[in-house]
């Protein structure tokens, strides 16, 4: 169907609208352009599986504290995390499966914070606000390191 | 952008090309920023989403299928970001249903404001308020397409699609109409701007709200 001039006008219009009145905010376009650090060429993508707040039969409200459980997987490997608290003062503890101890760090922002699994497969540490991602090095039956989806809560 | 563009960036980005990385962002950032918008997220969660979908692309660059499909891709994943925020918030936060508040907001000044502040451009001050208030009165639907067609740079029809879920051929038809909605808007408002706020939209939502509770 051949567009109507008009139609262009208009549409040009509300993009100077747009562009106006909601534009990427500056610090976000340094944020997605920062972002590239993090790409990770050898590595094998562990997907969220399980999210609390998107699953109706558990209450993760508790005596008022808000916590979020996650759950991710990649071959062979499981992360489960509990994250508390809210904005810049949150607390992530996790838990791998099978249990070993490990090399676990957070990364979010343009930080990498160590957090390493103990011999039961515990680790924990803060965590800041924003999205994070977790990365766990390679162990005796992976020979590549895992790296979770990253997510925002 | 170019589809087969786009894909040579992303092959670049994959390989190390910072440049190619710059570039993808330059092309498609009002894009994904528009579809967190579209689907009417606040600043703060808008703003969680584009990370998250930048970081998403970095730590998958050697994982895309389709690289000249990359537009797409973005749009995909801003639209189900968006969407698993607005499910894990909604048994929290009550969702606001308002047709403007959220809606191309600003987070320093009111609209009106910002639009007498801006430079002018081939919008005069009077004509951008007055789109303003007449997309505000648009059914949500045309909103939710237009938000995502008016981006800057201009996004292809395929990823507006994907951005929304729908068939491309829908895209086409589905803007002449809402621009014409727009239109009508646009005259009525001048006409009998008092009443702009006693819109059908406006009762609707108070309605639902009052039905949830």
């Amino acid at each position: 169907m051949p567009d109507e001039p008009d139609d262009t006008e208009l549409e040009e219009q509300l993009r100077e609208l747009g562009a106006r009145l909601d534009p990427v905010p500056p610090r976000l376009l340094s944020v997605a352009a920062d972002s590239y650090i993090w790409r990770t060429i050898d590595s094998d993508l562990a997907e969220l599986v399980f999210d609390s707040a998107l699953d109706e039969h558990v209450t993760a409200t508790r005596g008022g504290e808000y916590a979020r459980l996650l759950t991710f997987e990649a071959g062979g490997l499981s992360v489960d995390v509990q994250v508390t608290g809210s904005g810049q003062y949150r607390r992530i503890v996790g838990q791998l499966t099978p249990p070993q101890r490990l090399a676990v760090a957070v990364r979010q922002g343009q930080n990498l914070t160590g957090m390493d699994a103990d011999e039961l497969g515990r680790f924990g540490g803060p965590l800041g606000d924003g999205p994070f991602s977790l990365l766990c090095s390679a162990g005796a039956d992976r020979d590549r390191p895992v790296v979770t989806d990253w997510i925002s809560l | 952008m170019q589809q087969s563009e786009a894909g040579s960036l992303v092959k670049a980005a994959a390989g190390g090309d910072e440049a190619a990385w710059h570039a993808l962002v330059e092309g498609f950032h009002g894009l994904v920023w528009s579809v967190a918008r579209a689907y009417r997220l606040g600043s703060a969660d808008a703003a969680d989403v584009f990370q998250t979908v930048w970081l998403r692309l970095a730590e998958n660059l050697n994982r895309i299928q389709n690289p000249d499909h990359i537009g797409a891709w973005l749009a995909t994943t801003a639209r189900r970001e968006s969407l698993r925020i607005i499910r894990s918030h909604v048994r929290t936060v009550p969702m606001d249903d308002t047709a403007l508040a959220d809606f191309l907001q600003s987070d320093e000044a009111s609209p009106e404001q910002a639009v007498l502040d801006a430079e002018q451009g081939m919008l005069d001050a009077q004509r951008a308020i007055a789109m303003w208030r007449a997309f505000g009165n648009l059914p949500a639907r045309c909103q939710r397409l237009l938000r995502v067609l008016i981006a800057t740079p201009r996004p292809s029809y395929v990823d507006v699609a994907a951005a929304l879920d729908v068939p491309v051929g829908s895209i086409g038809p589905t803007r002449a109409r809402c621009l014409r909605q727009l239109r009508r808007l646009l005259g009525e408002v001048s006409e009998t701007e008092s009443q702009a706020h006693l819109n059908k939209r406006g009762h609707r939502g108070e309605n639902e709200r009052a039905g949830r509770a």
